[in-house]
């Protein structure tokens, strides 16, 4: 979960996964996704019972809005 | 003992060790640690170093450094844990003008993005991306290269 100058950049390092090519995200909605609602809590006193728990379900709903629906973006199942 | 250790990395930039929170939470050293041991349960996105009870990542901040180099007020004394959760440390700021330096992987150069209270300020250079490299979910394994 890198931060690249440019996609040619991230393509040409040295551990890019061939199988990551759809684990690009542009930086507007990079911080859309981790400024969600439950983010802006992380100082409060009930983040960890109040809050955190709220994280899977707007993660999931942030991604489902640009568009990353994809087991890769959403979460893959365990392997058997 | 979450908020303490929250509220220990914005201002220090360091997490504490548990018998320093133990003592502040007037507990024993061995409830401080097993206290501990249940928030990094609860809050599995952070982890401590393997085979130790030192914190390395309590996200967005790492007590471990890494390349994501955090700084408030032209102060350098955070690290964020990953280049994602970087665009999240904004959040524990308020008012203040957070910055990211990193080293691009591929080729070292500067990357620099400015956040103000959720809102990107700066970026240099202007194509500036994430990019997750393996896939979220229980199958991705060991987080590589976070």
């Amino acid at each position: 979960m890198n931060l690249f100058r440019s996609e040619e950049h991230a393509r040409r390092w040295a551990q890019f996964n061939p199988a990551s090519e759809e684990g690009f995200i542009a930086l507007p909605e990079l911080a859309a996704f981790f400024g969600t609602e439950t983010r802006r809590h992380m100082l409060d006193a009930d983040y960890l019972s109040a809050w955190y728990p709220k994280r899977a379900a707007e993660r999931r709903a942030v991604l489902e809005r640009l568009g990353k629906t994809s087991p890769f973006w959403l979460g893959t199942p365990a392997p058997a | 003992m979450f908020q303490r250790i929250m509220r220990a990395l914005v201002e220090t930039g360091r997490a504490p060790h548990y018998a320093e929170l133990a003592r502040s939470m007037h507990l024993t050293v061995p409830q401080g640690r097993q206290l501990l041991l249940d928030v990094m349960q609860a809050y599995p996105i952070g982890w401590l170093h393997p085979e130790t009870d030192y914190i390395a990542s309590f996200p967005p901040l790492n007590n471990l450094p890494t390349q994501y180099r955090v700084s408030v007020r032209g102060e350098q004394k955070w690290f964020a844990q990953c280049g994602f959760e970087a665009t999240s440390v904004t959040w524990l700021f308020p008012g203040e003008t957070v910055r990211v330096d990193a080293p691009c992987l591929d080729c070292g150069d500067s990357v620099t993005v400015e956040m103000r209270d959720g809102r990107i300020t700066w970026v240099d250079p202007p194509g500036v991306l994430g990019h997750l490299n393996y896939g979220f979910g229980a199958s991705r394994g060991k987080n590589h290269f976070l």
